[in-house]
């Protein structure tokens, strides 16, 4: 085989590969569709206004809610947050 | 006449301060089937009347024709073309690509050409066969001696069937009985109908039988005819 | 294109992988490096649109205007009863009162969050609609009985024990009893939730009696929140109103903004990298202009060697792109973005397990390869242009 055959061969099994990784995610979403209802369910009825990612960022967890912690804490423009703006975890006790 | 070269002159960098003067005017015509050697001390525009003769640059006044074609003037991409199809060349040093084989160095010209690695190599075949190369095809040229390699290098000129052969100092790096190989070979593509232009200074060379002719370049003019009938 | 150029380009083709071959290590070693180049750059896009996106879907259901009182330019309780002088606007269709507050276990460093509300729910079978996993959600009526998630159940050390207590600011405990856990698919949205009844809430936050933290309006016409939630404005002196669009925002502005920072920390180290291939592609060894000389003696024309180190340079890029944007989606899909989730959430102690599932867009695909590929070819496009410029006769 010619190397340039092989080199198409194998750019194009990467370019399956990358449409494979695509479709299987693209189902996985479909599969959690149920589930985003349920989540739209309870975002609704609890007025939830974030997801749980920084749960130590009271900003984020709630744009509305804050205390003397928060940085840049009153106005919801503001993009700024303690603590997920911090890339790593502080030292505990 | 295959070659012909009508009051060609060539002068490198011109208009600086380093400008020098290669060919003066040179006429030159060699015909069809013809040896013809370029003796001439280095300097004396030896390589530069051989280059002009081998389409590698055009020159920069006068008037050259090869192989029927004007390259006078001609811009790069057209003199590659007409070297592709008119010429083949052996040089002093061989010029071989150290990490090729034997058999892709000698196809190298058909790359650009767009010939399919099977018919290169079956052209390949032919031609380290006829020059007896045949059990070094997949070696690497740096296995090969200084006689194999500059026949590989004849192989390779012939690789394009170009009516016209260059030979720059084929036999400068060979002892006595390899460069006799080398000239018989030569003079034998010469038999087969092809035109041979070589420089050398070797006598083996000037004095084969074969030769038709010999010309002596000197501060970029060709002598009066000194030699061979 | 006629057979014979595209036999022209094969064979140069060929050349340039026997050429790349000669130098594996080194073309390997740029390989690698570029690839994972382009593998943080898609990952980090992936992440944020996984995020942002997850996010613009489920909260596409948050309330449509959140009403809160302010005080010296901080948000203090509200009076609930305010929800009775906007009942005469037009256009509300519902008003829920809530207490959200936040609760720091010291133990373990964790901070829940704690939401009051009047349950069960209208529009029942609330429990399914909540996707509680097992239990029940605390009726109206009922004293310290709470909801919570199972990742704040192991926080809490519970294990098969049903009742804990938190202590009030006056650190006296206020007991609870756990009558349902939010199903663990949820986690996304639930992790850090305490759900309890107004009445509870109030008690272990010490609110007075009637306040709440925030009024949640529902607005029956979306195309009507703007204007309802001027009117609230109006009506509420010192009040806040955040309307759901304005938590979008903001929360894609938050990721959209670490994504960037990310992507320009990225494009450094692109550069860094696209000058290393400069700099690779310039120096032109001895033996390499050898090379060049006696292709272009044996017929070879300049574009023929332009196109050979063009060969060179888009095999080892588009390789290494196409390698590493495999690796970023395996990274993102498979892996949820481990290596990226500190940058994009931050730390807590509450994590919740979540799995990302990007989606697709060409304009991601096409903004990698031009922040990647096109940078790299142009980069060695002027040294393999110098190269392929030596002198056919520089070898005679």
């Amino acid at each position: 085989m010619r190397p340039s055959a092989g080199l198409l061969g194998v750019l194009l099994a990467l370019a399956v590969l990358v449409s494979g990784l695509v479709q299987s995610t693209a189902s996985k979403r479909c599969t959690q569709e149920e589930n985003v209802r349920l989540l739209q369910g309870v975002v609704f009825h609890l007025g939830l206004s974030d997801l749980a990612l920084s749960t130590e960022a009271r900003y984020t967890r709630h744009p509305a809610i804050s205390d003397s912690v928060v940085v840049s804490m009153d106005h919801p423009g503001a993009i700024d947050h303690f603590p997920s703006t911090f890339f790593w975890a502080p030292i505990r006790r | 006449m295959l070659i012909d070269l009508e009051a060609v002159t060539k002068i490198y960098n011109q208009g600086q301060i380093n400008q020098v003067s290669a060919l003066r005017s040179v006429r030159l015509a060699v015909a069809k089937g013809e040896m013809v050697c370029v003796q001439g001390p280095s300097g004396s525009g030896k390589t530069t009347l051989l280059s002009i003769i081998g389409c590698i640059f055009s020159p920069t006044s006068g008037r050259a024709t090869i192989g029927g074609r004007k390259i006078s003037r001609l811009p790069d991409h057209f003199l590659t073309l007409y070297r592709r199809e008119l010429i083949g060349f052996v040089f002093q040093n061989y010029n071989m690509i150290d990490h090729l084989t034997v058999l892709e160095n000698i196809t190298l010209p058909l790359i650009p050409l767009g010939i399919s690695p099977r018919v290169r190599e079956k052209k390949g075949d032919l031609l380290l066969e006829k020059f007896g190369l045949r059990h070094r095809k997949k070696f690497a040229v740096n296995q090969l001696s200084g006689g194999e390699l500059q026949r590989a290098a004849i192989a390779r000129a012939l690789i394009n069937d170009p009516p016209i052969i260059v030979a720059d100092e084929p036999t400068a790096h060979l002892d006595g009985i390899l460069s006799l190989e080398v000239v018989d070979m030569l003079a034998a593509l010469k038999k087969e109908g092809r035109t041979v232009v070589v420089s050398s200074h070797d006598p083996i060379v000037s004095g084969h039988p074969g030769m038709t002719r010999i010309i002596e370049v000197r501060d970029g003019l060709i002598m009066p005819n000194i030699g061979k009938a | 294109m006629t057979m014979n150029s595209v036999g022209r380009l094969l064979n140069i083709l060929d050349y340039a992988l026997y050429a790349l071959r000669r130098k594996l290590l080194k073309n390997v070693s740029v390989f690698c490096l570029f690839a994972l180049v382009i593998f943080f750059l898609s990952s980090f896009l992936l992440v944020s649109k996984a995020l942002t996106e997850a996010a613009q879907r489920i909260l596409a259901t948050a309330p449509d205007i959140t009403v809160q009182q302010m005080s010296a330019g901080r948000q203090i309780s509200i009076v609930a009863s305010a929800a009775n002088e906007l009942s005469g606007i037009f256009g509300i269709e519902k008003i829920d009162e809530r207490i959200w507050g936040y609760y720091f276990d010291e133990s373990n460093g964790a901070n829940y969050t704690v939401i009051g509300m009047r349950t069960p729910f209208v529009g029942s079978p609330a429990a399914l609609q909540l996707g509680l996993a097992e239990g029940r959600l605390p009726a109206l009526a009922e004293q310290g009985k709470v909801v919570i998630s199972d990742n704040i159940r192991q926080h809490l050390q519970l294990g098969e024990r049903k009742h804990f207590s938190l202590f009030r600011p006056d650190l006296s405990q206020a007991g609870f009893e756990i009558i349902g856990l939010f199903d663990k698919k949820l986690e996304i949205i639930t992790a850090d939730l305490i759900l309890m009844t107004l009445a509870d809430a109030r008690d272990l936050f010490a609110i007075p009696e009637g306040y709440v933290t925030d009024l949640l309006v529902y607005v029956a016409n979306p195309n009507e929140i703007d204007t309802v939630a001027r009117k609230i404005s109006d009506t509420l002196l010192g009040s806040r109103i955040i309307t759901r669009n304005q938590i979008l925002k903001t929360y894609k502005v938050v990721f959209n903004w670490r994504s960037g920072l990310g992507t320009i920390c990225l494009l450094t180290a692109l550069a860094a990298f696209v000058i290393l291939a400069w700099d690779k592609a310039s120096g032109l060894s001895q033996e390499e202009r050898k090379e060049v000389g006696i292709l272009k003696i044996l017929g070879w024309q300049t574009s023929d060697l332009i196109f050979l180190r063009f060969c060179e340079s888009l095999t080892v890029s588009l390789l290494a792109f196409l390698s590493g944007y495999v690796l970023a989606w395996v990274h993102v899909a498979s892996f949820d973005g481990a290596l990226f989730r500190p940058v994009f959430l931050g730390w807590s102690v509450v994590r919740p397990v979540f799995s990302l599932a990007p989606p697709f867009a060409v304009e991601d695909l096409l903004l990698v390869f031009t922040l990647s590929v096109i940078p790299y070819l142009c980069a060695t496009a002027v040294p393999a242009w110098r190269a392929a410029t030596v002198r056919a006769d520089s070898v005679i």
